[in-house]
C-alpha cells in the first residue's frame, strides 16, 4: 500500500471512529472511479449540522491535526491543516445542485485497506467539476470525460 | 503474488481490455486508452499513488 493509500485509510478509519458519514468528491472520487489524475487535498461532502460540525473537532483531534479553518468568509467550506495533505470539508451540496442524498444515491463503496469509502459517482465528478468550472476543473474534465467512456466500452464490449 | 508477478497480470490485462475497447473509443487517443486502462484495472490498495505535494523549494513530488 502506497502512503497516499495509507493516508486515506487512516482518513476513512478516522471518520468511522468519529462516527461521521462523509462522501469521498472532487479528484479523489475520480482516483476511486479509476480516472489516472492527481490533486493536492482530500475533498469530503458532509451534511452540515450542529452534531457533525462536533464531530469535525473530533475527526482532527483523532488524525491529531490542527482544528477546522474556515476556507474563506463567503463560504461554509473548511479544512483541516496540518496532516499528510489538507482535507476540505464542503457541506451539503457541490456545486451543480448535487445534494448530498442525491450524491449519495449514486455513490458505491470502494474497500481500501480495511476500510471502506463512500464515493461519489464519475458522472458526479465531472457534472461538479463542469459546474464549478475554475481552471483546475476544467483542465481535468477531458480525462475524467474519457475515463467514463472507457469504463462504459468495458462494460459494453464484455 | 510478488511484483513482477503483479505487473505481468496488469499487463496482460490491460492490454486485453484495450483489444475489447479500442474499436469502441477509436477517437480517444491510444496512448490515453492505456492510461485509462491500467488505472481502471490497478485496484486501489496496490501501491497507487494520486496525490501532489508541494515542497518549500517550489516543486512537487508525489
Amino acid at each position: 500500500m502506497s502512503s497516499d493509500e495509507s493516508f486515506l485509510q487512516d482518513v476513512l478509519a478516522a471518520l468511522h471512529r468519529v462516527g461521521l458519514e462523509a462522501i469521498v468528491v472532487g479528484t479523489v472520487a475520480g482516483v476511486l472511479n479509476g480516472a489516472p489524475v492527481m490533486t493536492q487535498d482530500l475533498d469530503l461532502l458532509l451534511r452540515d449540522t450542529p452534531k457533525n460540525r462536533e464531530k469535525i473537532g473530533k475527526l482532527s483531534a483523532a488524525l491529531q491535526i490542527a482544528a477546522p479553518v474556515e476556507v474563506s468568509e463567503l463560504s461554509r467550506s473548511i479544512t483541516l491543516l496540518g496532516g499528510a495533505l489538507p482535507i476540505d470539508i464542503l457541506f451539503d451540496a457541490l456545486p451543480g445542485g448535487l445534494t448530498f442524498e442525491a450524491l449519495r444515491s449514486r455513490s458505491s463503496r470502494v474497500q481500501i485497506g480495511d476500510s471502506a469509502a463512500t464515493v461519489a459517482a464519475l458522472g458526479d465528478v465531472i457534472a461538479s467539476k463542469e459546474a464549478a468550472g475554475r481552471p483546475k476543473d476544467l483542465a481535468q474534465l477531458p480525462i475524467l470525460r474519457e475515463t467514463q467512456r472507457v469504463r462504459g466500452a468495458l462494460k459494453d464490449g464484455r | 503474488m510478488d511484483r513482477r508477478a503483479e505487473a505481468e497480470r496488469l499487463r496482460v490485462a490491460v492490454l486485453e481490455a484495450r483489444q475489447r475497447v479500442a474499436p469502441l473509443v477509436p477517437d480517444i487517443d491510444p496512448g490515453d486508452l492505456l492510461l485509462i486502462l491500467q488505472s481502471l484495472l490497478r485496484p486501489i490498495g496496490t501501491g497507487r499513488r494520486f496525490f501532489l505535494r508541494r515542497r518549500d523549494s517550489g516543486g512537487y513530488v508525489f
